[in-house]
């Protein structure tokens, strides 16, 4: 069903690109900024945000030509990847209109994770969401679809049990650890780089005896880790000995290139003796370079492994998934009528405010002119027989938008149609960042409104002419009565590229 | 077959296939259903052997004897060491190999060559086949290793390798299986020499007698398990190539056995 929304996504995820593929286009925090930047300069792409997890990246895009910007970003990817775009295109998905907008909400609520009910995927959508408004690359189509799925996302953690019993990436890794090892008792841990996962499973393997090393590029990170889960610190240049001493090794560096290389870890081997090692690599692009996996006595588990493994143990929460996939289509629904509402309700505001002044302006002049000489009660009369004309003549095109306006082929025609034949003013600029959140006051992190960077609190005014009351009633009519409080957030689909 | 041979062969049997079916839908059920039958069918075979002895056919005094005693040495051995591990895996694998030494024992009818072994015979054939009991022990925690070690790189983790079952480490059957070959192997030192001397006093081996193949597979065994004993105590051998290499010592165990069931059938 198109939803007349010019919205798309396109990415690679879990579900259809390995890791090796994945980690050649993730966007690393601190290139974040650059890549949106460089997106955004796209002729074809209006509004913009790029999601980079471990799992998958994504690019969320605004563009009133939609197939061009797929054509655009596709060459993107490609470029990114360093390959072919017929290579790289297998792994791509698109979605576009509805389907991109129940997309961004599936993933927001952790439904397409690896995962299902993982709870950092809600965090990492609101950072792409934050680096996008930082990047002034949000408009008002991708901040009412991301303010959408942030609603959504909430209400699916608050109303089923999807995220409970969620068994974390740490715990499947000191699991897959007991299948090898007898204990952790003396065994050594090493932590190469400083991530929430280290901090978590190296508390919880030092809690069980292990001894725990830590090491990180820079010192001054490896001795405050060091010092949160009781380690030793070893230099970065000791990494060598370290690994020869070392039972388990969980890295998560953010290393471009595998730090981890075959020809090191079979260098160490030998100085071994054969002692097995267990590799968690839970970095994205990869620490362990692949195929060492291979070596005897040497396990390796990426973060795929690890999440994949955790999946076994979810089954008990099929049920609430498939509970919360009923809440996304829902929600999907209630989004489509609301945007749709506000796609026609400036139109019909406008055209009330041509009508009505029309026939206000035409009686007035009549009542200084040829009806001068009427009493004050008439007068009153004739304003109010001009204003039930221009009514009645408004109810017929009024009745037709809104039921129009849930399709969107038909309701753009019958905008078109409306806008020429009462010569309605078309294509209102608006500045980027016009959101058309119906959060009422608080945006997706929970902010008051009034916290919002300026470039997200700004409403667009279609019909300047009515007072925000009435535009109010306008538009919440037009919604069917069902999305209140959007009242400086009407939105028309000709948002304006910065 | 008497009655208690029969008993101990279908109590092995559905042992066995309760292991098995554990293996591949593990439940905790089949699990102890399998230890029960075992437990039966050990003690089933208690009584048997006792009965044997009394009727003059000692474990030690044929060949099927003996092989049969393998069978429940490997069966009492794995039973006893579940008491103290989580090795249900295992017994997929240990079950069945004592079944089949049971039905390869009982298979043979067993004509009692006591008057020409005497206690230095007894003595070597006892040894023995301690020593290949205990070796097989080795040898299905070292299957067991490679399995599990392949599953864990695969990263197969279904059924009985479930991460949410409690079965033994990669570590734990690392070590078991060393133990056992580090026991085995003194026995079976000692069984090759008493084999050695007792031959002797039969008035040495004859040329056509020099070249039987049993002689060739146990001393290759004996090899093999003295050199996974020096690589693995000396040069800290582990994991994989230790398994492989108690697997190669056990199949020349097998071989020995198998080389004197034949000739004992002919």
């Amino acid at each position: 069903m198109p939803g007349g929304i010019d919205f798309l996504v396109m990415g690679l995820s879990h579900r259809t690109a390995p890791l090796a593929v994945r980690e050649r286009l993730a966007v690393a925090p601190e290139q974040m900024s650059g890549a949106i930047q460089q997106l955004g300069s796209l002729p074809e792409v209006r509004e913009v945000a790029v999601l980079s997890t471990c799992n998958r990246v994504e690019v969320y895009a605004v563009s009133p030509d939609l197939d061009a910007a797929i054509v655009a970003l596709q060459r993107d990817f490609a470029a990114r990847a360093g390959t072919t775009e017929a290579e790289l295109t297998p792994h791509l998905y698109v979605r576009v209109d509805v389907e991109a907008v129940h997309h961004l909400f599936r993933v927001a609520s952790s439904l397409d994770s690896l995962m299902v009910g993982e709870p950092q995927i809600l965090g990492q959508v609101k950072q792409a969401h934050d680096s996008a408004l930082a990047a002034r690359a949000v408009g008002p189509v991708l901040g009412a679809c991301f303010s959408g799925a942030f609603r959504i996302a909430r209400r699916i953690r608050r109303e089923t049990e999807i995220a409970r019993n969620s068994v974390s990436i740490s715990s499947v890794a000191i699991e897959y650890a007991r299948r090898i090892f007898d204990g952790f008792e003396g065994r050594t841990v090493l932590l190469i780089g400083a991530g929430k996962m280290a901090d978590l499973a190296g508390r919880a393997l030092g809690g069980q005896g292990a001894r725990l090393l830590v090491t990180n590029r820079t010192p001054a990170r490896a001795d405050e880790l060091a010092r949160r889960v009781g380690g030793t610190t070893v230099p970065f240049e000791g990494l060598e000995g370290a690994l020869v001493d070392a039972d388990i090794v969980i890295s998560s560096t953010g290393a471009r290139q595998p730090i981890l290389t075959r020809e090191l870890l079979l260098r160490i081997r030998k100085r071994r003796r054969g002692r097995p090692l267990f590799l968690v690599d839970i970095a994205v692009p990869r620490d362990v370079e692949p195929g060492c996996g291979d070596i005897s006595g040497i396990f390796v588990v990426d973060i795929d492994d690890l999440q994949k493994l955790a999946n076994e143990h979810r089954e008990e929460r099929r049920g609430e998934a498939d509970r919360a996939e009923v809440m996304v289509e829902q929600e999907v629904a209630r989004f489509l009528e609301a945007y749709r509402g506000r796609r026609v309700g400036p139109v019909i505001t406008a055209l009330r405010s041509r009508v009505l002044d029309l026939a206000r302006g035409e009686a007035e002049r009549g009542l200084l002119r040829e009806l001068a000489h009427l009493a004050e009660r008439d007068r009153q009369a004739v304003l109010g027989i001009a204003e039930a004309i221009a009514k009645k003549v408004l109810h017929g095109p009024q009745v037709a938008l809104k039921k129009g306006g849930a399709d969107a082929v038909e309701g753009a025609a019958l905008i078109a149609a409306v806008q020429r034949l009462f010569e309605l003013p078309v294509g209102e600029e608006h500045p980027r960042g016009a959101g058309m959140d119906s959060n009422q006051g608080e945006d997706a992190n929970g902010a008051p409104e009034a916290a919002r960077p300026p470039q997200s609190a700004q409403g667009v005014g279609v019909a300047p002419s009515l007072d925000a009351a009435e535009a109010a009633e306008v538009a919440a009519t037009a919604s069917g009565g069902h999305v209140a409080g959007v009242v400086g957030n009407l939105l028309s689909r000709q948002g304006g590229k910065p | 077959m008497t009655t208690l041979t029969t008993v101990e062969i279908l109590a092995y049997a559905f042992a066995s296939a309760f292991f098995l079916g554990n293996l591949f839908s593990p439940h905790p059920a089949a699990a102890k259903a399998g230890r029960v039958a075992l437990a039966l069918g050990v003690l089933a075979q208690i009584v048997d052997i006792g009965a044997r002895c009394l009727a003059a056919q000692n474990p030690v005094s044929s060949t099927p004897e003996a092989v049969a005693f393998v069978g429940f040495l490997v069966a009492s051995g794995y039973l006893l060491a579940t008491l103290r591990y989580h090795l249900t895996a295992a017994g997929a694998f240990a079950v069945p190999a004592a079944l089949i030494l049971l039905l390869l024992g009982r298979g043979v009818p067993a004509e009692p060559d006591a008057p020409r072994m005497g206690a230095l015979g007894r003595t070597h054939v006892f040894l023995a086949t301690l020593g290949v009991a205990v070796f097989a022990l080795a040898a299905v925690l070292a299957v067991l290793y490679l399995v599990q070690e392949r599953r864990l790189k695969r990263k197969q983790f279904g059924r009985a390798f479930d991460l949410s079952t409690d079965e033994a480490p990669l570590a734990l059957l690392d070590r078991l299986a060393l133990r056992c070959v580090s026991v085995g192997f003194p026995i079976f030192t000692v069984a090759l020499v008493t084999g050695a001397v007792w031959i002797g006093r039969l008035g040495g081996v004859s040329s056509a007698e020099a070249h039987r193949p049993e002689y060739f597979f146990a001393m290759a065994a004996w090899l093999a398990f003295g050199v996974l004993l020096v690589a693995r105590l000396g040069a800290g051998w582990q994991g994989r190539r230790a398994a492989w290499l108690t697997l190669g010592g056990f199949g020349g165990t097998l071989l020995v056995l198998i080389a004197y069931i034949l000739r004992y059938a002919a």
